[in-house]
């Protein structure tokens, strides 16, 4: 029994100890380090291709993949929140006691250990005369005075209440820790998508490596999405017009933003995200054979549409209105341009290697001068290793198109190769698109043909994919999220604000005076110490000694 | 009796002319306050041209008066009311800001007309001088700090500390017009929410760190005479003003308006906190620095001149202290401004994203240093390079996790 309750106490000791709580500290610090070099919360392929199969076991056993949320760092937390309770439950009483506590008695002996101590003899001084003098000087301190034999014993006081900063400091970490806790334990944090004029009541988190779902008692309708943009063609705001439903009736209808989330019965939700919904777009197929066909493809962001006469599939996976990408070359100063609405596909078929394409609605602008129409191919379905493909035609001017296929056909009759007959050949095919009108940017549309003769013959593909139409359908991307646990948090934190203040800007200055009658004078004594700030107390004793003794030349003058 | 007391009271108690213009401070705020809720209609957007307008300098100044000479005669009245310690504390700040804003008045009045002004080519903006301006300047007065440990000499000295402050001064109203710009280009593209707080870019954080910093240290420099700290400080802003120059030259210093996740009231007051945390501990580290000087030489030579200039060991680590004692409640304080942000803007006040995790582990580090000195009685060497690991961490949270981490604070990225 007594045993068991002394190795108690050691344990307690131990949990008390400061070193306990540096180690703690640092600890904490550097297991944080983990997380923020690795990413938190990737898709688990993603991990597995980094670090191998063996590697990622280790990696996912030790919990790193969502590793502030692991039973050992929360361990590591709650072993704070012990250390934090044992060291208050310690040290608080002694504190308190010590803020209470004004001992105005002093011996001569610790009188003579202080470092900060002053000896005067005043001539022809009662002791109250002096004493009046030492209060006036000390006004702006808390004095409290006793008389003691023939001794008078003055003490003075500033920033008494030092010690409860730390009292404050460290239940403010333990409020915010339990605030923290009671959120996690009883709050939740998850993400919804509502596409534009549809609604949803499931939120999806991540539970450790798994999505988790949570319904809500509500329904979000979203009934409209946009974005508005600066002159500058930057973003300026997303806006979610939303609706919430309950109980199949509509209660509150709100536009959310970033940076103003709604609150709804203690749910607040944030306009976090936003993407594309399912847009439908058209492509047009320009076939690469001679004939001058075209082809519409009508499908929709997120499906696949087969070809059945060519046996080649396109699976759209995205769809954007605005594309704004780097136009500078490497190492120049960045150049962003709005390249407009583009739309992402995977192109599969038989006799031909699969492409990642991003097709741009709009021919490429450059300098206010027509480039013709541009594709972004990427033969890795990976959207980094894009490369762009400037096919020269503007395949959005179909009288191009037609003229590109006429002088193709003259060029084949004139057999011969220098630039007299190319010019004859475009001249013919002129005649035959146009007839004997000159249209506008002939220019343009010379040198966009003479450039898409020598690349449109190395693009292997049966037919060239251009978006030609769409619209658009948006979904937001919301934030729902509930926390039982944030005003206690912002309470810790105003008492760990208000703590901080007290125990840095508030050091306890104690000055003891000693007043003694000494034939016909008082020998007085004047002894100071601080627990912070000893430098700035250096000073502030200085100026004491310094107005005291200018006050005692002033006196013995009079 | 009496001639003792009248003598004790002028020895401290601040003038009649610090009380009053204390107070005309406090009455300038309170008429901008004013001016904010009852003479204009509330918009965030519009409240830097509202403020700058005729209306809005009138409230703020009447204010001021109303407030100075009421301050005045109270303190002629009642002289004992007279005494603020926080007036002699705080007066002298003010006017520094008082100072940033006339001079910024008086270079807005140079700003190059809206139908000049060019969000594509923004060369000629005056704030790009102001602040070029600063760079030399700050440059110059860190040779000079240095110059003053080797020859010392109290001219070199006194330029020193005058070429800071003029440093300071230039790169704050820099930022002012730099704010006052943004709305300028708001203007010539007819967009007034353009405008926004300079404190959005890694290039404008820099300046305002490189100014928070000298001005901590100047405020040292004022109460404990310690220029030889600024010879290792200096170099340090320099530095600083050396990366905002890079960041320029690879056209990081646009005005560019706010995405849509900075365009909140906080960041005008988490930003530059953050940077009162920053900078404090750069100049913790700064002393800390100057301690290991200080020790190597006197274990190699007895008798030095420098040691005459440098503070004595005990100062030093004292000076880090303080330096300390500033940043640890800024930046604590800072961090909850951060968090009560992130609650607003993303859906919770802590997400562990990389930024808040490496704040974290810098107040972990700052904590655990004042535990050691407070409970554990450390001192000197073993916490003078604390300060210094402490600083070299503070800085990676600042720019490495910017550039090397991914995360919700990607605005600061580099590009």
């Amino acid at each position: 029994m007594h045993k068991s309750s002394k190795s108690v106490n050691v344990y307690i000791n131990a949990m008390r100890s400061m070193s306990l709580a540096v180690v703690l500290l640092v600890v904490l610090a550097l297991a944080s380090i983990i997380g923020t070099i690795l990413l938190q919360n990737q898709q688990q392929t993603d991990y597995m291709q980094q670090f191998g199969v063996l590697w990622y076991w280790v990696f996912r056993s030790l919990g790193l993949f969502d590793m502030y949320h692991t039973w050992w760092f929360q361990g590591l937390l709650a072993f704070l929140m012990l250390s934090l309770v044992f060291c208050l439950w310690h040290n608080a009483p002694r504190m308190l006691r010590e803020v209470r506590s004004r001992k105005v008695f002093i011996t001569d002996k610790s009188l003579q250990r202080f470092h900060h101590l002053h000896h005067w003899y005043l001539r022809n001084t009662s002791k109250e005369e002096a004493l009046t003098l030492i209060k006036k000087r000390l006004k702006d301190w808390e004095q409290k005075s006793s008389l003691e034999d023939d001794r008078v014993y003055l003490r003075a006081d500033k920033g008494r209440l030092h010690k409860l900063g730390y009292i404050f400091v460290h239940s403010a970490i333990l409020i915010i820790l339990i605030g923290g806790w009671s959120g996690v334990q009883f709050g939740f944090r998850g993400n919804m998508s509502v596409p534009e004029g549809g609604n949803e009541s499931k939120i999806n988190f991540l539970k450790g490596t798994d999505i988790e779902t949570l319904a809500m008692d509500f329904k979000v309708r979203c009934n409209d999405f946009y974005i508005s943009f600066y002159p500058t063609g930057q973003p300026k705001e997303f806006r979610s017009n939303l609706t919430i439903i309950e109980d199949g009736k509509e209660v509150l209808t709100s536009d959310i933003i970033v940076n103003e989330p709604l609150l709804y019965k203690g749910t607040r939700i944030y306009q976090s995200s936003f993407g594309d919904a399912g847009s439908d777009v058209k492509l047009k197929l320009f076939y690469m054979d001679g004939s001058s066909k075209t082809e519409e493809v009508k499908a929709s962001v997120y499906q696949t549409y087969k070809d059945s006469s060519t046996g080649i599939s396109y699976e759209f996976t995205d769809f954007k209105p605005f594309n704004v990408e780097n136009m500078a070359d490497p190492g120049e100063p960045k150049e962003f341009q709005d390249l407009g609405p583009a739309v992402e596909f995977i192109m599969r078929g038989p006799d031909m290697e699969t492409v990642k394409i991003k097709s741009f609605m709009n021919p490429f602008m450059r300098d206010g001068e027509n480039l013709g129409s541009l594709l972004l191919v990427s033969f890795t379905s990976d959207a980094r290793d894009y490369q762009p493909v400037s096919l020269g035609l503007d395949f959005t001017n179909p009288k191009e198109w037609a003229l590109f296929h006429a002088f193709a056909r003259h060029l084949e009759k004139n057999t011969g190769n220098d630039e007299k007959k190319n010019f004859e050949a475009f001249k013919a095919a002129l005649k035959d698109v146009f007839g004997d009108t000159r249209p506008e940017g002939l220019q343009t549309m010379g040198s966009h043909i003479i450039q898409s003769m020598s690349i449109l013959a190395k693009i292997p593909w049966v037919a060239i994919p251009v978006l030609d139409d769409y619209e658009q359908h948006y979904y937001t991307g919301l934030q729902l999220t509930r926390d039982p646990g944030m005003n206690i948090v912002w309470i810790g934190s105003a008492i760990l604000c208000f703590g901080l203040c007290i125990m840095f800007y508030m050091p306890h200055r104690k000055i003891w005076c000693v007043l003694q009658p000494q034939g016909d004078g008082v020998r007085l004594s004047v002894a100071g110490n601080t627990n912070r700030n000893t430098l700035g107390f250096e000073q502030e004793f200085e100026q004491l000694i310094a107005s005291i003794s200018s006050n005692i030349r002033i006196k013995e003058n009079v | 009796m009496s001639s003792m007391t009248m003598a004790m009271d002028v020895d401290d108690s601040p003038s009649k002319i610090t009380f009053s213009r204390y107070y005309a401070y406090i009455g300038f705020i309170i008429g901008v306050v004013a001016f904010v809720n009852l003479g204009m209609s509330y918009d965030a957007d519009a409240i830097f041209p509202a403020l700058t307008s005729s209306a809005g300098l009138m409230w703020a100044f009447i204010g001021a008066i109303i407030a100075g000479v009421a301050a005045f005669s109270v303190a002629s009245i009642r002289p004992e009311l007279g005494e603020s310690k926080a007036a002699s504390l705080l007066v002298s700040w003010l006017d520094v800001a008082m100072g940033m804003v006339a001079l910024t008045f008086v270079l807005a009045a140079f700003e190059p007309s809206v139908l000049e002004i060019n969000y594509e080519n923004q060369s000629n903006l005056l704030s790009a001088n102001v602040i070029m301006t600063m760079n030399m300047v700050f440059i110059f007065s860190a040779v000079c700090y240095v110059a003053h440990m080797f020859a010392y000499d109290s001219f070199i000295g006194k330029l020193a500390t005058y070429t800071a402050w003029a440093a300071v001064y230039a790169g704050g109203s820099g930022l002012l017009l730099r704010w006052h710009e943004s709305y300028l280009i708001g203007e010539a593209m007819t967009d007034s929410s353009i405008g926004h707080a300079p404190v959005s870019n890694l290039y404008e954080v820099f300046v305002l760190l490189c100014c928070i910093t000298t001005l901590i240290y100047l405020a040292l420099e004022k109460k404990y005479e310690v220029k030889s700290l600024g010879a290792v400080l200096m170099p340090l802003v320099s530095a600083g003003v050396f990366f905002g120059i890079w960041l320029d030259s690879i056209g990081q210093s646009d005005i560019k308006p706010l995405v849509p996740a900075l365009q909140s009231y906080w960041m005008k007051i988490h930003v530059p906190m953050n940077f009162v945390g920053y900078g404090s501990f750069a100049v913790a580290s700064a002393a800390g620095m100057l301690y290991l000087i200080r020790q190597t030489i006197e274990r190699t030579a007895t008798s030095s001149h420098y040691l005459t200039i440098m503070p004595t060991l005990k100062q030093l680590d004292e000076l880090g202290y303080k330096a300390v004692a500033i940043g640890f409640p800024a930046f604590t304080l800072a961090t909850i401004l951060g968090a009560a942000w992130a609650a607003e803007a993303w859906g919770g006040y802590w997400s562990w994203d990389p930024k808040e995790t490496w704040a974290l582990i810098v107040w972990l580090v700052y904590g655990a240093y004042l535990h050691v000195r407070v409970t554990h009685g450390w001192s000197g060497r073993a916490l003078a390079w604390w300060t210094v690991a402490g600083f070299l961490i503070t800085v990676f949270c600042f720019v490495g996790v910017n550039m090397y981490l991914s995360g919700l604070h990607s605005y600061g990225k580099l590009m």
